[in-house]
């Protein structure tokens, strides 16, 4: 029951925190040069459209009351339409979000989990070969340059090898055949995901490798531990039952930490994959002046991170039973 | 003057400093280096000068060591001159950040109350933040950045880790008797803070200070790569992007691979050298460290 005391109160900081972000965005939306209406109604419409979304977003109205109906706007889910599709920009996110947290969340799972299972077992061979070789091998993925490890294993995997595809999410004659089962579709899917995914990974698990290590060298030396081996146990369980649960606790922290720096990742996987989410359509319409869509993307990315680190940190309390909000 | 030099000593014996240091020593080198070229013939200029018999990207010959990108121009002293714009953004950046997040620290830990509170929640805000994608709206809203904005950016939103830690060693010392003595002597707030804590706390602070240049260097190198860096300076972010826009990825690897190696490469020097600090000023790292 605390738990979910707990949960409501850091809601409200989320909503606190992001009602900040959405009106520090407006007021910066006003002060940046050149005219708002610009900014936010494409040139190509015709002038009725333009005029029926100046109305709907408030850009005639006086400063105070342009506030309001950016609120009320944000809340409606009205985000003024894109001026490179010529759609609602809610459409374009809705579609978009799933993908993005599909590659996304999968990466950070996989990377935490593999993190761990590597960590312990360099901890527990600490300075012999196996030791070495994972602590360099975590050292040089965790700090190789994301962008270039995409475009390596594009280069190598995708062109020279021709194992996957190079670029997108789906393959079109494999979705739009009629005769093809939901099972292929989900392969073709998984097929495209592979070489972001691994980029996600390999940039991502060294960390979480590295930080097990030394955690769980540090877990290892405390007293219950020698309890456990007095005891008789064989080391298998003392290592996967008594030192590896307690251990992986602060890379569950370091997960929450790091999220606001993934996601920078994973909006460079997207584009350097053509990966349709959120993140590259944030990059595109960053450099396609495409305003109204960049805002909702950024907002909607700031409502992600967020809502992630509320839900690793009701993890931690949920795995370690000594914290209770 | 001896406690440095017994870092120094500890410093030595560690593998990864060593190898750290090397190659920022080899960086330094290139970074100096990056004057020579253009000296010797203005086609040398990484930015502006074009080799006249040149008229596509060529693999590396005599004249041109990494070959040339698809107008003509050295990829050897874009190169260099790479390396000078990555120590520029990442010592700027990092240093900035981490005066900001010290002082911030020092003043959240010792005054408390409500100055405590607004700064780590202010911090804790920041933190969420993908400054990446901040810069990236910034970009958006005021058009193209110069290299400077894009450093204070950067070091505006990259305090609030160095902040929490500096704010938690100000709280450790805050109650110690010499700090008592000196407010019982009659010191002043400010001269508490910065003539007793602050000594207490600095090489905590330059600890971060490795951490935070390899994150500079990483989100400017980034947004070069994007395509949002300042257009008036090369970066190595720039270079790849050259690379990945004109569609030379797949036929010309002596220009996509050093941009991407010399990122790569001083990012784990500065790691390493971060790493190294850290078990010289906490000797309960030491034992642990199992690459020595």
């Amino acid at each position: 029951m605390k738990l979910w005391k707990y949960i409501g109160k850091r809601l409200i900081q989320i909503a606190i925190i992001f009602f900040v972000i959405i009106t520090v965005l407006f007021l910066l939306f006003r002060m940046a040069p050149g005219d708002p209406v610009s900014r936010m109604v494409d040139p190509d419409m015709t002038p009725e459209d333009a005029e029926y979304l100046i109305s709907q977003l408030g850009l005639d109205k006086p400063l105070g009351m342009q506030y309001i109906y950016y609120l009320k706007n944000f809340f409606t889910g009205n985000f003024g339409e894109s001026f490179h599709y010529g759609q609602p920009v809610i459409e374009i996110i809705w579609a978009r979000l799933p993908n993005t947290i599909l590659l996304f969340t999968t990466a950070i799972i996989l990377s935490a989990l593999v993190g761990i299972f590597l960590g312990k077992i360099a901890s527990w061979h600490k300075g012999e070969t196996t030791d070495t070789l994972l602590t360099i091998g975590a050292l040089a993925t965790h700090t190789v340059f994301l962008p270039w490890l995409g475009l390596i294993l594009i280069w190598v995997f995708a062109y020279k090898m021709d194992w996957f595809p190079i670029t997108g999410m789906l393959s079109e004659d494999v979705w739009l055949h009629p005769d093809t089962g939901i099972f292929t579709k989900l392969l073709d899917v998984l097929h495209h995901m592979i070489l972001p995914l691994t980029t996600l990974f390999l940039v991502h698990f060294g960390s979480y490798l590295l930080i097990m290590r030394s955690s769980m060298l540090e877990t290892l030396k405390e007293d219950y531990i020698l309890t456990a081996r007095a005891k008789g146990l064989p080391e298998k369980v003392i290592r996967n039952h008594h030192a590896a649960p307690n251990a992986a606790l602060p890379v569950v922290t370091s997960v929450g930490l790091s999220l606001a720096f993934s996601i920078n990742g994973g909006a460079l996987t997207e584009t350097i994959f053509t990966w349709p989410g959120i993140g590259r359509e944030l990059v595109m319409s960053v450099s396609q002046n495409d305003y109204p869509l960049a805002q909702a993307c950024f907002l909607l990315i700031a409502i992600v991170v967020l809502i992630s680190n509320l839900v690793v940190d009701t993890l931690y309390v949920y795995l370690d039973p000594r914290i209770r909000y | 003057m001896d406690r440095l030099r017994g870092g120094w000593a500890i410093y030595k014996k560690n593998l990864l400093g060593k190898i750290g240091l090397s190659l920022l020593v080899m960086f330094a080198l290139m970074a100096i280096c990056s004057f020579i070229p253009p000296l010797i013939d203005s086609m040398y200029q990484p930015m502006t000068g074009v080799d006249p018999e040149i008229t596509q990207s060529t693999g590396p010959t005599l004249r041109h060591w990494l070959g040339t990108d698809f107008m003509g121009r050295d990829i050897m002293s874009q190169l260099l001159a790479g390396t000078r714009v990555a120590f520029l953004v990442g010592v700027s950046a990092a240093f900035m950040s981490i005066v900001l997040g010290t002082a911030i620290g020092m003043v959240a830990g010792y005054m408390g109350r409500f100055a405590d509170t607004f700064l780590m929640r202010l911090a804790d805000m920041i933190m969420v933040m993908p400054t990446m994608l901040v810069v990236l709206m910034l970009a958006a809203l005021f058009g193209q950045l110069t290299i400077w904005t894009i450093v204070l950016i950067i070091a505006l939103f990259r305090w609030p880790g160095v902040s929490r830690v500096i704010r938690a060693q100000t709280l450790s010392l805050k109650h110690r008797p010499f700090i008592e003595a000196a407010r019982v002597a009659g010191a002043s707030h400010t001269r508490i803070i910065f003539r007793h804590i602050m000594p207490n706390v600095l090489p905590l602070s330059f600890l971060y200070m490795t951490f935070r240049v390899t994150s500079a260097i990483i989100i400017e190198a980034a947004l070069a790569f994007l395509g949002f860096g300042d257009p008036s300076t090369v970066s190595w972010g720039m270079m790849l992007q050259w690379v990945w826009k004109t569609g030379h990825m797949f036929n010309a690897p002596y220009w996509l691979l050093p941009p991407g190696i010399c990122i790569s490469l001083i990012t784990l020097a500065f790691y390493m050298l971060g790493r190294a600090m850290d078990e010289v000023l906490d000797p309960r790292l030491r034992k642990e460290a199992g690459t020595e």
